[in-house]
């Protein structure tokens, strides 16, 4: 009997090209991995895992329209406007390009924004991911360092006073301040040399700390897996597979987001026109001529801008200015150091303090922003709107959304602790509806927090881990 | 150097001067004790720190003058240092005894004190020491005595003074000398040449020649203006000077603080025996004209001066008040001059522009104006002037309806540019050929002084022309708004049908994930 020849199918390319590449690398380890690799399900919804995704898919786009932008953007006092107007105008594409540019800059930082809160709220950046929590932390300052240095690139009226607004808070800082803000400078004012400083910054500088710091966050996130929900919270679910099932969704997820910033881009060329997000070129800057009346920083440094707005010119023998950037630099330094501070979560177990946290951040910060875009302050025209009717209206918007946010966290989530929030939401009122003075408010807030604090480590029905 | 002392002194120089310390001479320290009524020092610290802030030699020239009794105590000293002069200014004013002496409250009767206040010292107003000290003449050294005579080192008045003027009682009733006076420097090219080259030296020959002059100098009416009527007396300065009388802006004011007046202008008549009317300055100030100047502060627009000129002011004749608006309006003047109502205008002896413009009302021009109906300007004057008008009604119609069409064609462009512009269209060649089409525009209108279709459909050629072109711009950039549109629309079209391609296929995955654990779980 003749034995029957071997019947293999032939290999196809992809396969022949597949067992090449892995005789010499050993692709293998690699596929396994991915093979492996799963989403951890159940406790939390599986949204806020896509949130980072989205922050790289915005990324991605930065990445592309920059480079595109790069082509024809020439950085000199007498070609920066000239280019960007020259792009917007003349080459093909480019008012995409550009408004592409800006619109994705601004949903990246919304989107980071989301996801550092998601990962707060959370609890993702408990023991084993204490550097993760860090990396992403240092790439939000990095997002907010490429907001800073391109938003004065197309030396327009706007983007040089704002600047010059910017960079000028940086005399705050003790004793290298005048310093600091000349290195930022490149001299005692913002001049084309600022320019060139902030054109080195954006394109080169920061796209290469970035991409380091970026690698090491996704590397860590390789290596450690996505957090899962928290232990108590956690039923025994089989994870999503996340080659292809998950990048399938995150995929979609991008899709989606690319064709809601092509209606953007359409819709709203230069942006929704509220202060912080416009980016209509309109006159060259003069650095000459009087200050551009009502300048705003981005929204996502408005909070910052309307602190050092609520500081009297002295306080504690300080600064003014100088004391709100203490009080910035503290906040950032707690947020930073959230994984050491967070001992309970990081034994697996229920931190409502920290949970708070977050909710309080979230209720300071939106106060701030939205007296800063003088929401309800409408003053007569070429008036300056009323501050105190601006307070007002900002607290009862506030009061009313955290209010909501306390029912729903009360009835769904069985959430009892609120000391920081709700401590937040007394300096809001205090300031907003009673009239009385920011920082006086804080400081009222502040102690009622403590006592509170103290009071609760003594009631053991208010104790965390009591009720979540 | 301190052993070179005892060298120098040897050699018979005196010691090297010692640097300035800023201290006061004893009879000025003695100053500073003196109390008014309240008890208080009437000299404060910031008098101290004004005076150490002078000179060594101003503050010993202040200190002589306190121990000669020029500066008669601390309420003198006190009022003159409030004028925080230069330290040169303080100079000149510390070493002339007119100023010392006519500021010392304690010796001058308050008809001829100076003051700082002179409502609190009921001081005439013209004896405004801070007005004095902002002249023009003393800041150019020219001090009381270059008018009044006299010589201000002396320590008492000497008889010149009352030779130079004429007697107290007549040169109040007849002004007549002031012109002449005045004019003893300002009509001399020699002298002037010393103190300001540029200033014109002509002023006095104009005056004589003004209706003012002839009225004060030939009829001896001291109602009329002279030089000290405009210009005022101790506190005169440059026209360039927002606080002088003469300055664009002011002029108005000066000019009607008699013009405006019925009182004071009753009597005087125009040249065809009418009463001369006194609305001028309210007129002037509705006026497009008295808008500019006095609200916009557009200091090329024309002032009283402007038309009727400054120091040779006259009424302007009927033959020279077109030659007026021509000065700043030029080509419109052009334009008529070459037009049928040239002669028409000079036959019955009218005004040109003033007879459609108006004199000192005039207000903004609009094409409301061109009107051929029996009510309206051009149809009104038609009808009683020029019988039969049928083609000269026609023409004005003509240029009414061919600027209303283009004025609504441009109101229409504006919106769509901007419109076009916040759409993220590129707008800069819509705006840039709109301001062409304004440009066009108003040399129109300004071709309607042609009173000729020939001539105003040159410019109405050009206005209809960027009006096209702004069209044209327009719809290109609506063409590629569409385009951005479709192209959007087509983008969306094929990300929306890989977005539902992923959907069914995530779909799928999910199906075939439940199937695999049912089938690890019945294994």
């Amino acid at each position: 009997m003749i034995p029957a020849p071997h019947l293999e199918a032939p290999a196809s390319t992809a396969q022949r090209v597949y067992r090449w590449l892995d005789a010499r690398f050993g692709l293998g380890k690699v596929v396994e991995f991915a093979r492996h690799k799963e989403v951890p399900l159940g406790g939390h919804s599986l949204v806020w895992y896509y949130l980072g995704g989205t922050t790289l898919f915005f990324l991605s786009v930065q990445l592309v329209s920059g480079v595109l932008l790069l082509m024809y953007y020439q950085p000199g006092e007498a070609t920066s406007y000239e280019s960007i107007r020259y792009i917007t105008a003349r080459v093909p594409f480019g008012w995409l390009v550009r408004s592409i540019h800006c619109w994705s800059a601004h949903l990246m930082i919304l989107s980071l924004v989301l996801h550092m809160f998601s990962t707060m709220l959370l609890k993702a950046y408990r023991k084993p991911r204490e550097l993760t929590w860090l990396t992403g932390f240092v790439l939000f300052a990095i997002a907010l360092g490429f907001g800073f240095s391109g938003y004065l690139l197309p030396w327009n009226e706007l983007s040089f006073f704002a600047t010059a607004v910017g960079t000028d808070s940086v005399k705050s800082v003790p004793l290298i301040g005048q310093w600091l803000l000349e290195v930022m400078r490149g001299g005692p004012d913002v001049t084309i040399n600022t320019l060139y400083r902030f054109f080195a910054l954006h394109i080169v500088i920061l796209p290469l700390v970035l991409l380091a710091v970026l690698s090491l966050h996704l590397l860590f996130i390789q290596l450690q897996g996505m957090a899962p929900a928290m232990a108590h919270q956690r039923p025994d679910r089989p994870g999503l597979r996340f080659f292809p099932d998950f990048l399938a969704r995150d995929l979609l997820l991008w899709l989606v987001c690319l064709i809601f910033l092509s209606v953007l881009v359409y819709l709203l060329p230069y942006g929704p026109g509220i202060p912080g997000m416009e980016w209509e070129l309109g006159k060259k800057a003069n650095p000459l001529a009087p200050a551009y009346p009502g300048i705003k920083p981005e929204w996502y440094f408005l909070w910052v801008y309307q602190l050092l707005k609520e500081f009297p010119p002295h306080l504690l023998g300080m600064e003014g200015p100088q004391a709100a950037l203490l009080v910035v630099t503290v906040l950032m330094a707690i947020w930073a150091l959230v994984p050491w501070l967070d001992r309970r979560a990081s034994r697996g177990q229920s931190s409502p303090e920290f949970t708070d946290l977050a909710i309080a951040a979230i209720i300071f910060m939106s106060y701030l922003t939205l007296k800063a875009w003088d929401i309800g302050g409408k003053g007569l025209p070429g008036k300056l709107p009323d501050p105190r009717s601006t307070s007002w209206v900002c607290a009862w918007i506030v009061l009313a959304l955290s209010s909501a946010i306390a029912v729903l966290r009360i009835l769904a989530y069985g959430q009892r602790w609120m000391f920081f929030s709700g401590a937040a939401l007394l300096q809001v009122v205090l300031n907003g509806v009673f009239g009385l003075d920011y920082l006086i408010s804080g400081a009222i807030a502040l102690v009622l927090v403590v006592a509170g604090v103290v009071a609760s480590r003594r009631a053991p029905a208010l104790r965390p881990g009591v009720t979540r | 150097m301190n052993a070179l002392v005892p060298l120098l002194l040897l050699l018979g120089a005196g010691p090297p001067p010692g640097p300035d310390d800023g201290k006061l001479p004893p009879s000025l320290e003695k100053l500073f004790e003196e109390k008014g009524k309240d008890g208080q020092p009437i000299l404060g610290e910031s008098d101290r720190a004004y005076l150490r802030k002078l000179p060594l030699h101003t503050r010993e020239l202040i200190a002589k003058d306190v121990d000669a009794v020029t500066i008669g105590g601390a309420r003198h000293l006190k009022a003159l240092l409030s004028l925080e002069l230069s330290s040169q200014a303080a100079a000149i004013a510390f070493s002339d005894n007119c100023i010392l002496c006519h500021t010392d409250p304690e010796s001058q009767k308050p008809i001829h004190l100076f003051s700082p206040d002179p409502k609190a010292t009921r001081s005439a107003d013209h004896l405004n020491l801070k007005d004095f000290v902002s002249d023009v003449h003393f800041r150019r050294g020219l001090s009381c005595s270059g008018c009044h005579g006299g010589s201000p080192d002396k320590d008492v008045m000497t008889p010149d003074i009352a030779e130079r003027w004429p007697k107290a009682d007549a040169r109040h009733v007849d002004r007549s000398w002031i012109p002449d006076f005045c004019g003893r420097c300002h009509a001399d090219p020699a002298f002037m040449r010393g103190f300001n080259p540029s200033l014109p030296t002509d002023q006095l020959s104009k005056y004589e020649e003004s209706r003012h002059g002839i009225l004060l100098l030939q009829q001896k009416d001291s109602k009329a203006a002279q030089c000290v009527s405009c210009h005022g007396v101790h506190g005169i300065r440059g026209p360039k000077s927002r606080q002088s009388k003469v300055h664009p802006q002011a002029i108005p004011e000066t000019c009607g603080r008699c013009h405006a007046d019925p009182k004071y202008m009753a009597g005087y008549q125009t040249d065809d025996g009418k009463p001369l009317p006194t609305n001028q300055l309210a007129e002037f100030k509705e006026s497009v004209h008295g808008k500019a100047l006095l609200e916009k502060g557009d200091l090329g627009a024309p002032a009283c001066n402007s038309c009727h000129g400054n120091h040779a002011a006259m009424p302007p004749a009927v033959s020279s008040v077109s030659q007026v608006c021509r000065t700043c309006h030029a080509q419109n003047g052009t334009f008529f001059d070459g037009s049928k109502h040239k002669q028409a205008f000079e036959k019955h002896r009218w005004p040109e522009c003033e007879k459609c413009h108006g004199k000192h009302q005039i207000s903004k021009p609009t094409d409301a104006l061109i009107s051929a109906t029996p009510d309206g300007l051009c149809g009104a004057c038609h009808e009683a002037n020029a019988g039969d008008n049928r083609e000269c009604n026609e023409t004005a119609r003509y240029f009414r309806s061919s600027l209303a069409d283009l004025v609504a064609q441009r109101e229409t462009l504006r919106p769509e540019a901007e419109r076009l512009a916040s759409s993220g269209l590129d707008a800069e060649p819509i705006f840039a050929s709109l301001e062409e089409l304004d440009e066009a525009l108003v040399q129109t209108r300004t071709r309607v002084h042609t009173f000729d279709r020939g001539g105003f459909d040159q410019g109405a050629k050009v206005a209809r022309e960027g009006v096209a072109k702004t069209e044209k711009l327009e719809e290109a950039a609506r063409a590629e708004q569409r385009y951005r549109r479709n192209g959007l629309l087509v983008s969306i079209g094929l990300m929306s049908f890989l977005a539902v391609v992923m959907a069914l296929k995530i779909r799928g995955l999910g199906r075939r994930r439940t199937h695999e654990a049912e089938h690890r779980r019945t294994r």
